[in-house]
């Protein structure tokens, strides 16, 4: 599904991906986790295609595609999903048009039919129960005003509704409380599948209590330095990112 | 030599002169240097020949079809010594002004009687190629009235430079209330001027929004005076600027007393190689305490030719008071476009939706909805690639 191949990229001057290699097959679920600047959140915005980003070397194989090469709605075209750590607002624009106009772009770009707006309600519908959303969040601005669990649920509303391939989910879990925490995982659970891969990235244990990941990566410094099974996760609450670092 | 001085050398008024001597101003007038005034000047200008409607409407510098509505009466025209006094300081604004002064071609009063409620919808009927058309209208609103004024433009091809000027004044009487929405979408080649004066009495509360979208140039002189305690004035606007087009407001709201407030939100979104430029006023005098105002001023550049002149100016001299503002100019946000590419948003699609969002923070506060879905769909005509948001909009709103 993916191969990230000696990955190395920048923002302005300042190196931040130092050569990344990592192997996702499909139907699996890594984690990355890792301290703060480690370059998590880098690695997922380089795989969506974010330009304030450069590559300086490596590259990235996507079901045999070059994905470095395709503009970010291509990526989406062609399957690739990135929850943002912040959902960007948009006053102005209510959600539904941009959960339609979305879906119906990815479809069109799959070769599948439109989906007219009857369907189209009623697959958001169905979808806003498993994010336990009231219909009213259709009608509002993008974004805009909602909290920041509100926000979340938000994004995995919008992977469920555009199917992808490879949902590449930036801390997901920060900024929210037990319950939304739940439905989030139960969410991303939910989108489990033989067919998809998932690259959660975070920075606490506590969502791969909920989403149970085939592989965790420690990525400190620009690069991975260990990888394991689940275990690994927990290895990490109990002893922190010092010994892995140190090591 | 401006292409008035024939008209205004015929013209039996004292303004007349003064305006030929004055002649149109010159970039050397502070608001007016960024006014193209080429067209004006090379244009040899007539009075239009009115045209033939149905509706209340404005033509050739004539009111039309004056509606006959309960609790709105038409006045003889007598103007009371404080319009004239507030004529008088329009017309002496700048050289552009005596033009509109000495030109004027008909002035309608009328009044909207106490506690009475009235709605008026007016049409500007574009003028013939070459002509143009100057009218003043002076509303009174008595104590307690209620009135809902709605300018809009016609929509028709003028294959040469046309003119039509208002002048509009406007005085709320204690408890007055009065919503005013100006839809700008004249001609192509339209010179569309408007100078509107707005006198707030006590517990008075006036509202305005105003949504340029049309013409060749546009220009606003707006003065709004909070002059009765407890007054308020809300102006907000809009002006989406393309091609060679050059949009103009100058906006003042003077608190002449205290314990008054005011809201200024404008936005300007500039593509091709158009220009437009924003000044606005807030004046609090020394003796106007306790009073409050907001200012916000925003605007959106779509290219690199697109230019921008806003100035917002905050004059404060009262020390009991609350006030902010704010002034951004900038190109459309990049995290915004990869967050909507992201989701599968073509590029054109990702900046339609953008430049919708921008715009719609002042459209949907139009609260009439026949005058919002009409700017609405004109919105989106306006913009590259608005057809995908149109379509939404038909198919998903309920």
């Amino acid at each position: 599904m993916l191969s990230i191949r000696n990955l190395h990229a920048r923002v302005g001057d300042k190196p931040i991906l130092k050569g990344i290699n990592l192997e996702i097959k499909t139907g699996e679920i890594h984690a990355i986790m890792g301290p703060n600047g480690s370059g998590k959140s880098t690695l997922s915005s380089v795989l969506a295609g974010r330009d304030e980003y450069e590559v300086t070397d490596g590259e990235v194989i996507y079901q045999g595609q070059n994905l470095l090469e395709l503009e970010p709605e291509e990526r989406a075209w062609a399957g690739v999903f990135l929850s943002f750590q912040y959902p960007v607002e948009i006053p102005g624009v209510k959600n539904i048009y941009l959960l339609k106009a979305a879906v119906n772009a990815v479809r069109e770009h799959r070769g599948q039919p439109e989906l007219k707006a009857g369907e189209f309600l009623k697959l958001v519908r169905e979808k806003l129960k498993v994010m336990q959303m009231d219909e009213a969040f259709l009608h509002r601005n993008v974004n805009e005003g909602f909290s920041g669990g509100e926000k979340k649920r938000n994004e995995i509303l919008q992977m469920q509704l555009l199917e992808p391939t490879l949902a590449l989910l930036d801390e997901t879990d920060s900024g929210l409380d037990v319950d939304a925490l739940r439905i989030v995982g139960e969410g991303i659970n939910q989108m489990r599948s033989p067919d998809r891969s998932v690259l959660l990235v975070t920075h606490y244990q506590r969502l791969l209590d909920v989403v149970k990941p085939d592989f965790v990566h420690v990525l400190a410094q620009g690069e991975i330095k260990l990888s394991g099974d689940h275990t690994l996760a927990q290895r990490l609450e109990r002893e922190g990112y010092e010994g892995i670092e140190a090591a | 030599m401006s292409g008035f001085s024939a008209w205004l050398a015929d013209a039996e008024d004292t303004h007349a002169i003064k305006a030929i001597a004055v002649g149109l101003p010159t970039k050397r007038v502070e608001s007016w240097k960024y006014v193209p005034t080429r067209s004006l000047a090379r244009t040899t200008w007539k009075q239009a020949d009115p045209q033939g409607v149905e509706q209340f409407a404005l033509t050739a510098g004539s009111f039309v079809n004056v509606p006959t509505l309960d609790g709105l009466s038409v006045t003889e025209p007598d103007i009371l010594p404080g319009e004239q006094r507030r004529l008088n300081t329009m017309s002496e604004a700048h050289g552009f002004a005596l033009t509109q002064a000495a030109l004027e071609h008909s002035r309608l009063i009328l009044t909207v009687e106490k506690t009475a409620s009235v709605a008026l919808n007016l049409h500007h009927i574009a003028n013939q190629a070459s002509s143009a058309g100057f009218a003043t209208l002076v509303i009174r609103i008595e104590a307690g009235a209620q009135l809902t004024l709605i300018e809009q433009f016609d929509q028709v091809t003028v294959d040469q430079a046309n003119l039509s000027s208002l002048r509009c004044l406007l005085t709320l009487d204690r408890d007055a209330s009065v919503t005013h929405v100006r839809f700008q979408a004249a001609n192509s080649n339209a010179h569309v001027f408007t100078n509107l004066d707005v006198e707030c009495g006590e517990h008075s509360s006036y509202r305005l929004q105003t949504i340029e979208f049309g013409s060749k140039l546009a220009r606003s002189d707006i003065y709004v005076a909070l002059a009765g305690k407890e007054a308020q004035a809300s102006v907000n606007g809009l002006a989406i600027t393309n091609g060679s087009q050059y949009h103009d407001t100058h906006l003042a709201i003077d608190h002449v007393v205290g314990d008054t407030r005011s809201e200024m939100t404008f936005r300007n979104m500039v593509d091709g190689k158009g220009e437009a430029t924003f000044n606005g006023r807030v004046l609090i005098r020394k003796d106007s305490q306790r009073s409050g105002t907001e200012q916000s001023i925003a605007n959106l550049l779509m290219s690199d030719s697109a230019r921008v002149n806003p100035k917002p100016e905050l004059e404060i001299y009262a020390d009991d008071v609350t006030a902010s503002h704010g002034c951004t100019v900038g190109s459309l946000n990049k995290t915004e476009l990869f967050y909507l590419k992201s989701r599968g948003l073509s590029e054109a699609d990702a900046r339609a939706f953008l430049q919708y969002a921008f715009a719609e923070k002042i459209v949907e506060e139009i609260e009439d909805p026949e005058i919002r879905d009409l700017v609405e769909t004109q919105l989106l005509g306006e913009l590259t690639h608005g057809e995908l948001i149109a379509e939404l909009k038909e198919s998903v709103d309920v």
